[in-house]
């Protein structure tokens, strides 16, 4: 009967429920897995930056990835660019949501002039044009970590605030929070433990989406040259080996690591995504199961199929 | 005895999940007469709608037809091929849907909608189609004229005959009526069950009719089927029902139904002696408005939801604000509780002046006076907090800190409800209990701070009929107990006799007429008050047709 243990529990069941979910569970353990190596592999094998052996060498059994074009180690570079990408990746993912909740969670709660206010806010950096506007902030701003961050959230968060603004609208004229005005309850507290809790799923999805998005936007804009190309990045990676015509040199071992490594996250933050979907919305899972056993054009027509009405 | 015209064997519907299958319905069978009225009863959940769509084959999937047969102007529809399905619907059957309101196509008029069907089953078009469309408004009583009316220029009635209209566009012998009136207002309602009766007599089609309101078919089908779980329970003509029933559910439905008419039989508690003597109002509401104006500034659109509404309300009364969709009875729940500001007017309570439209903030001592009860048990609670929460939160809000003395508290008023043992609700959730049960426990959770009004807003009307005496019952029991005083809002003027001292009659935002409850049913002053009474009373299918 302990409120905090009680408050935990409403997150616990929500998590045991979207974990029952294969995909969710599948695309949560890649990702773990991925944080894993990026977290502590890097302590134990030798730096990425250090030169060591003859460039462009194909994967050999001492460096199994192959050396790149400073003769650098491709797996100690892929390993040590996972941290970054996906430190930058993940925070941007959390700031988008925080930003967007708040922004969004305020002007639908509040409607009313408050509303028109933060919905002009939100508009305005919708229509605002992401890709130029993050390229031109990247190349005149100082090219730190700090700098990527703030460009990818900035771009990234109104569609976020859009979502969650109309979704607590659809909140805001339940008889539930009514019930709790009536009893006395101060809005931000209505906020946080009546509807917000409602909103996990939602919360879960926005922050994968976003997180997908930045890690996207980042690989793509140091790519481009527009990060710090002396960090080790997935994103500088590429630019590395693209500088160093890793294509017209045939050299692919060092572009395929970081890229399947990004197409594997991407994929896997994918999979967390329908999974939250399927346990959100029974209806799909449903539709898994019978899809096969019924034919298609019964369906297409909406007739009730017969099973062994002959007895 | 003619050959029946439907014939449904043990049918049984069930739903493919990834567990157990779901069985929604089990050997459910019927017959029915050509030209009969059939009539399925249930609540909801009961599977009365699942048999029907089994039975026309329009349930899609995850749901199957796991066994039976069935027969209609023999043809047997388990067997039919899909073109024959196809084909079969609206010639030989046709159905008027639950929402019939959201049935009609909102971008094409009335004429686009009507010749879709003809065109479709009979390929008739252009002119002919045209008389035709003309011919069944007529039947409806529609002036022609609506044809190149779109859904959203029609009222809720209109619509409502439109698609009874297009059910009849190709004649079928047979038509569906899945819950044709329930968004209607009971007027609305009743005028167009005479219609329904009229065209019966008229045309010689034969209806089978869905709904989960017992009293209203005992006015006019001949047969019916009272179905529970999934299951028919009692099958019988009309008349040997009236009688009473052999089922015990039956009997259960039959006595639940208040009513509007004769002398009032069961006799909800009398009122305490205090009234008699009233000194000062509790609750005082004077020249109460609402206007709601659309959002954005280039529009300009106003709508007057409560319009100038004065009353008083005496401690340990029991009052009923009576009204339909759209009277605004729902708005002044919301502005006496002070979810909503009011745009002008009013609230006095216990004869302090609470200026309502000064303060934006509400103090915590209002709350702690007034509180609400809501009509949909389902969303007023929160489906992620246990009911510890929900009657835990008014108590620590309010000050109470001991864990102990709340939890005992809840228990008490978990019991005070009816819902026993108290303790083993506690720790429940919304979703694992039944509608009546969640009721309760938004009941206890208005008590728990003592108030001394209570507005209950449409408690009984999400909750299905056997249950909902027992719901009023509870506000009885608190008036007489903790001298409660009590707004009881609702559409149900036999319900607002059954509960009500006195009865307040709501017209699109203004006051109609005001008087004792047993004064206002016998000798209604207004127009619209008449007919209201006069249809919440047993028999007014007879003297709707004797006036038309």
């Amino acid at each position: 009967m302990n409120k905090t243990i009680y408050q935990n529990s409403i997150l616990s069941r929500w998590f045991i429920g979207i974990m029952s979910n294969q995909k969710a569970f599948t695309g949560s353990c890649i990702i773990l897995i991925f944080a894993l190596i990026a977290i502590f592999l890097p302590f134990f094998i030798q730096s990425p930056t250090d030169f060591l052996g003859t460039p462009l060498s194909p994967p050999s059994s001492e460096y199994i990835f192959g050396t790149n074009g400073q003769g650098q180690d491709v797996f100690a570079q892929t390993i040590c660019g996972a941290r970054q990408t996906l430190l930058i990746g993940f925070s941007a993912g959390i700031l988008v949501v925080i930003i967007g909740a708040l922004i969004g969670g305020t002007a639908g709660f509040y409607g009313g002039r408050t509303d028109d206010i933060l919905s002009l806010l939100i508009n305005i950096f919708l229509v605002m044009p992401g890709l130029p506007l993050m390229v031109i902030l990247a190349s005149w701003l100082p090219p730190t970590p700090g700098t990527l961050l703030g460009v990818l959230v900035l771009t990234g968060w109104s569609w976020n605030a859009r979502v969650i603004r109309s979704q607590m609208m659809t909140f805001r004229n339940r008889d539930f929070v009514s019930a709790a005005i009536v009893s006395g309850e101060s809005n931000i507290r209505i906020i946080i433990v009546e509807i917000m809790p409602r909103m996990l799923s939602l919360l879960a999805s926005s922050f994968i989406g976003a997180s997908i998005y930045a890690i996207g936007a980042q690989v793509g804009l140091e790519f481009l040259g527009l990060g710090d190309v002396s960090t080790v990045t997935w994103g500088t990676n590429l630019y590395w080996a693209s500088n160093d015509l890793a294509l017209l040199t045939e050299s692919w071992w060092t572009f395929v690591p970081t890229g399947l490594s990004i197409a594997i996250v991407s994929f896997a933050l994918t999979l967390i995504n329908f999974g939250i979907d399927e346990v959100s919305n029974p209806r799909l899972i449903s539709e898994r199961l019978w899809r096969n056993e019924i034919p298609k054009d019964m369906v297409s027509h909406g007739i009730t199929p017969v099973f062994n009405h002959h007895e | 005895m003619s050959k029946p015209l439907i014939s449904v064997k043990n049918l049984s519907v069930e739903y493919i999940t990834d567990t157990v299958p779901i069985k929604a319905v089990r050997n459910v069978s019927f017959e029915i007469l050509p030209g009969e009225i059939f009539g399925l009863v249930g609540e909801s959940g009961s599977g009365k709608s699942t048999v029907v769509q089994a039975m026309m084959r329009i349930l899609p999937p995850p749901a199957v037809i796991s066994k039976g047969k069935v027969v209609i102007n023999n043809e047997n529809i388990m067997e039919a091929s899909k073109a024959d399905i196809i084909g079969f619907r609206w010639k030989q059957i046709s159905i008027v849907m639950q929402s019939a309101l959201n049935a009609l196509n909102p971008v094409l008029s009335v004429r686009e909608q009507i010749h879709d069907v003809l065109d479709t089953h009979k390929g008739i078009n252009g002119k002919k189609a045209d008389d035709r469309a003309k011919e069944l408004l007529s039947l409806v009583d529609i002036n022609y004229d609506r044809l190149e009316s779109y859904p959203h220029q029609l009222s809720g009635g209109m619509k409502q005959r439109i698609v009874i209209a297009i059910a009849l566009a190709i004649m079928p012998p047979i038509i569906i009526m899945d819950e044709p009136t329930t968004a209607l207002d009971v007027i609305v309602e009743r005028e167009i069950i005479a219609k329904i009766i009229e065209l019966r007599r008229e045309l010689g089609i034969t209806i089978l009719f869905i709904t989960h309101d017992l009293n209203l078919l005992m006015e006019f089908a001949d047969r019916l089927a009272i179905m529970k779980n999934g299951e028919i329970v009692e099958l019988d003509k009309v008349k040997d029902i009236q009688k009473g029933g052999k089922h015990p559910y039956t009997k259960k439905l039959i006595g639940s139904i208040p009513s509007a008419s004769g002398k009032r039989e069961k006799g909800i508690l009398s009122k305490p002696d205090s009234l008699d003597s009233p000194k000062s109002p509790i609750l005082e509401v004077h020249n109460l408005e609402k206007v709601f104006q659309s959002p954005g500034i280039f529009n300009k659109n106003k709508i007057v939801a409560v319009n100038d509404v004065s009353f008083k309300i005496f401690k340990g009364e029991i009052v009923a604000l009576v009204g339909e969709s759209g009277s605004g009875k729902s708005t002044i729940a919301k502005l006496i509780t002070r979810i909503m500001r009011p745009s002008s007017g009013s609230i006095y309570l216990n004869g302090k002046n609470k200026k309502v439209t000064e303060s934006r903030s509400v103090p915590l001592d209002y709350r702690k006076t007034v509180q609400m009860v809501f009509q949909d048990p389902f969303g007023s609670l929160n489906s992620i907090h246990t009911v510890y929460h929900h009657l835990a939160r008014p108590l620590l809000r309010h000050g109470l800190k001991d864990q102990k003395e709340i939890l005992s508290h809840i228990i008490y008023l978990i019991e005070k409800v009816g819902l026993n043992p108290g303790k083993k609700f506690v720790e429940k959730f919304p979703h694992e209990m039944s509608g009546g049960e969640r009721q309760r426990v938004a009941i206890a959770r208005a008590l728990s701070l003592e108030p001394q009004i209570i507005v209950a807003d449409e408690p009984t009307s999400m909750l299905d009929v056997s249950i909902r005496m027992d719901v009023l019952e509870i506000f009885a029991k608190m008036r007489k107990e903790n001298n409660l005083t009590v707004l009881f809002i609702t559409h149900d003027l036999a319900s607002a006799r059954y509960l009500a001292d006195r009865i307040i009659v709501l017209k699109n935002g203004s006051i109609i007429e005001e008087n004792t409850s047993e004064d206002l049913i016998q000798n209604p002053r207004e127009k619209y008050t008449k007919q209201l009474v006069k249809a919440a009373s047993p028999g007014w299918l007879n003297s709707l047709s004797k006036s038309s």
